[in-house]
């Protein structure tokens, strides 16, 4: 430890397969609650709180393997205009949605999944767990 | 300010982030991880009052930017708390720089190992926040 230099905001060479979420929730208490859960899982976690603080992170150079994202948000792009835009300009990445209502849009067979909150948390890191494992890193 | 810090078990301590630009947000609070905090981030005063105003809620430490848009700037926040949670410690840091050198300070309080020098944080916010900028010119 400690001899490496480490880039802030990297994993650590001895974590490289920490994969990346990208948390996406305009409730503050929802959003620390999830983003603990998954830290907890093993996960590295960003936390936006719209879908432009998302398109921040995503247009960075740092890297992000599931975007998980709630559906209804204020701000110039919702959770489904996000979820087009990053099928459209980045398409390795994984997309979950969440939302408390029913998934109604034409882009729902897009998505890697679909959460109805409320929702376990666990069910969700499960979840993402299997598509990760889908496809190689 | 860190005085308290510095006589407690850092292992247990939190600290609330708040700070409305998000390359420095998530860069300072992962950097704050890394050395053992839990972190809990807030992307402005307004959610930083729900997350005070839930006593539930163990947090130690309130690092906030100034200037944030909204209804309240960072000085504003900290008489806030001043008023409701007088127990917690407020620490205000107005530029990238000085953000790091407070998180650097909390750093060497922390229980884990300093992984890397506010140096090295204040060039990645520099550079992540320079790519944003040249891709919103293009």
């Amino acid at each position: 430890m400690g001899a490496v230099p480490v880039e802030p905001g990297r994993p650590a060479a001895s974590a490289s397969d920490t994969r990346t979420i990208l948390l996406v929730e305009d409730e503050v208490l929802l959003r620390l609650t999830l983003a603990e859960d998954l830290r907890d899982a093993g996960f590295r976690v960003i936390e936006a709180g719209t879908g432009d603080e998302a398109l921040s992170i995503l247009y960075s150079d740092d890297p992000v393997d599931v975007v998980v994202s709630d559906v209804r948000m204020p701000g110039s792009l919702d959770g489904l205009a996000l979820a087009r835009l990053i099928r459209e300009r980045f398409p390795l990445t994984k997309i979950v949605s969440m939302s408390g209502h029913l998934p109604v849009s034409e882009i729902d067979h897009e998505l890697d999944g679909f959460f109805a909150k409320p929702f376990p948390h666990q069910n969700l890191i499960d979840h993402i767990k299997l598509i990760l494992e889908a496809e190689p890193q | 300010m860190l005085s308290k810090v510095e006589n407690r078990s850092a292992l247990k301590e939190t600290i609330l982030v708040v700070e409305d630009e998000i390359l420095v947000r998530s860069t300072i609070a992962e950097y704050l991880r890394s050395c053992g905090y839990r972190v809990i981030e807030a992307v402005n005063a307004d959610e930083a009052m729900e997350v005070i105003r839930h006593l539930e809620i163990k947090l130690d430490i309130v690092f906030s930017d100034i200037e944030m848009p909204g209804t309240m700037d960072g000085f504003a926040l900290a008489s806030w708390i001043r008023k409701h949670r007088p127990e917690l410690d407020v620490i205000l840091a107005g530029s990238v720089r000085r953000a790091a050198d407070s998180a650097e300070k909390l750093c060497e309080d922390g229980p884990l190992p300093k992984p890397y020098q506010a140096e090295a944080v204040v060039r990645r916010i520099r550079r992540l926040m320079a790519a944003r900028a040249s891709r919103q010119q293009r």
